[in-house]
């Protein structure tokens, strides 16, 4: 499984981080940075950022 | 519709929102052999809510369907569902397990879960007509494609209000070009109730300087309804004028059984509405025990909230026909974001109770360059908020939240 985010309906909101910091980061210009691969231990974090984010840009691709 | 033939329980969800989804997943996912029937007096399946004031759409005639595709939530697709759309729940009997249908029908449940949600309140009678305005709310998919529709045509837009859903219409029609009032007559500046006056007051400064007419008090006043006939200003306007003054819980239906509607539907910590075993209640319309201040019920209008209210709602279900036990109880973190013509604002914790403020970093006077601000109650933190362009104190925020978390 790797995340995917949709770089067309993210809107930076940094909600993800927050509940993920581990794979998603916003950089100084507030833009999302993530990285795709994760620890399956991460993955209720993973899952979470994928709940919180209000835009559902977020998804988990095998 | 008496289950005849078949024995499997049958569970009602009222309510196609993402809190009713998010109760039916959890239950298909616990392995219930049950029917599940969703009823939703919207005509859609789930979709994204925050989704209707975040961006804007091109010109098109098929404006609904485009919206509705792109804010399309997945989830609860299985033969057990039936989704019932289009149709309202009137009333329901809890003591004899009945709910009676907009199309005359009744629906015999084995286990009822509340998640109708709430809808925007008005100061409008009837039809939304007043002397001087015509009023509109924004909560639905049917609401947001004719509210996206004139914001097109670049009018002029009159906006009552100064919470999320006020600001973010202003950056939205903002960003269609259109010329924006916001008239906020009880407070000073957006979010006041939940940031503080001074937080409120920059973010008054910043809708300002961003070319929007943010105006408080008695000149906001002016232009409302309750505006005299004998003050020569206001002049009937038809133009677009859209209230979001808060919100009114949809528990009307449910009246005449002895629950306590006051403020929402209130359940214990398991979602469970007492004294009823077999109903439960989640999402904007549940009041439950605050996990953080002991002893108050809390009631939040957010969309992770919905989620995590609602899985656990399906999983009280769940555990109630024997599958599982509920161990867990609400954990929902509260945090939201929010960007109001182009300046992010992200709120956590619950700086609504705080007793006093604290700026950790930044200056309120340059909010585009910045500010973290910590919200303390009797010295000890309880919520945070952070006001940026761009994102440059987000690791100290992110650090901040985890000892709130952790606390
Ligand atoms: C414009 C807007 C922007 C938002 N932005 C954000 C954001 O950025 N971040 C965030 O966290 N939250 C945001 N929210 C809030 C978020 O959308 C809600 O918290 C969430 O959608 C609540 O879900 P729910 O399932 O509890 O209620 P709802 O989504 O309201 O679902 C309830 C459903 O039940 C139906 N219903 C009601 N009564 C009956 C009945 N008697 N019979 C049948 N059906 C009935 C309703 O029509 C509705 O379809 C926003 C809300 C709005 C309106
Ligand atoms: S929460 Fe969603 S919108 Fe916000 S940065 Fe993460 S992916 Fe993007």
């Amino acid at each position: 499984m790797k995340i995917v985010v949709d770089r067309v309906k993210c809107q930076n909101h940094g909600q993800c981080a927050i509940s993920a910091p581990t794979n998603f980061e916003l950089d100084a210009d507030g833009k999302l940075q993530y990285q795709e691969a994760f620890d399956e231990e991460n993955i209720s974090d993973i899952e979470d950022a994928v709940d919180a984010c209000p835009l559902q840009a977020i998804q988990l691709k095998s | 519709m008496p289950a005849t033939a078949d024995r499997r329980p049958l569970i009602g969800i009222v309510g196609s929102g993402i809190a009713g989804l998010r109760a039916a997943d959890a239950i298909l996912k616990c392995e219930v052999d049950a029917r599940i029937v969703v009823f939703g007096d919207e005509a859609h399946r789930t979709y994204n809510r925050p989704g209707l004031t975040k961006k804007r759409y091109p010109l098109s005639g098929a404006l609904e369907k485009t919206i509705a595709e792109d804010v399309r939530v997945k989830g609860a697709d299985n033969d057990a569902v039936t989704w019932r759309l289009g149709i309202r729940v009137e009333t329901a009997d809890l003591g004899d397990r009945i709910l009676r249908l907009s199309t005359g029908e009744t629906f015999e449940y084995d286990r009822l879960v509340i998640a109708s949600g709430i809808r925007p309140r008005t100061s409008a009678r009837g039809d939304g007509e007043c002397e001087l305005h015509t009023h509109r709310t924004l909560r639905g998919l049917g609401d947001a494609r004719y509210i996206h529709h004139r914001l097109q045509a670049g009018e002029k837009v009159t906006i009552v209000g100064a919470g999320f859903v006020a600001c973010e219409l202003a950056s939205l029609a903002k960003e269609y070009g259109c010329e924006v009032l916001v008239l906020e007559a009880l407070r000073r500046g957006p979010f006041e109730s939940v940031l503080g006056e001074r937080v409120a007051m920059t973010l008054g400064r910043w809708l300002a300087q961003q070319g929007v007419t943010f105006l408080t008090g008695d000149s906001a006043r002016k232009f409302l309804c309750e505006a005299k006939p004998s003050n020569p200003e206001p002049a009937s306007d038809r133009s677009l004028f859209i209230e979001a003054i808060g919100s009114v819980p949809n528990v009307e239906w449910l009246h005449g059984n002895g629950l306590d509607l006051s403020d929402g539907v209130r359940v214990d910590e398991y979602m469970r509405v007492s004294p009823w075993e077999n109903v439960f209640a989640a999402g904007d319309i549940a009041r439950y025990p605050d996990p953080w201040a002991a002893g108050n019920l809390t009631r939040m209008e957010f969309w992770k909230n919905a989620i995590d209210t609602g899985d656990l709602a399906g999983r009280s279900v769940a555990a109630s026909l024997g599958h599982g036990s509920v161990t867990s109880r609400i954990g929902y973190f509260p945090s939201m974001t929010t960007e109001v013509l182009g300046l992010r604002i992200q709120i956590a914790g619950d700086p609504k109770t705080s007793d006093s403020m604290e700026i950790v970093c930044g200056d309120l006077d340059r909010p585009d360059q910045g500010v973290l601000v910590a919200y303390l109650r009797e010295g000890a933190m309880i919520g945070a908020a952070y006001l940026d362009k761009g994102a440059r104190f987000n690791s100290a925020y992110i650090k901040l939240l985890r000892s709130l978390r952790e606390r």
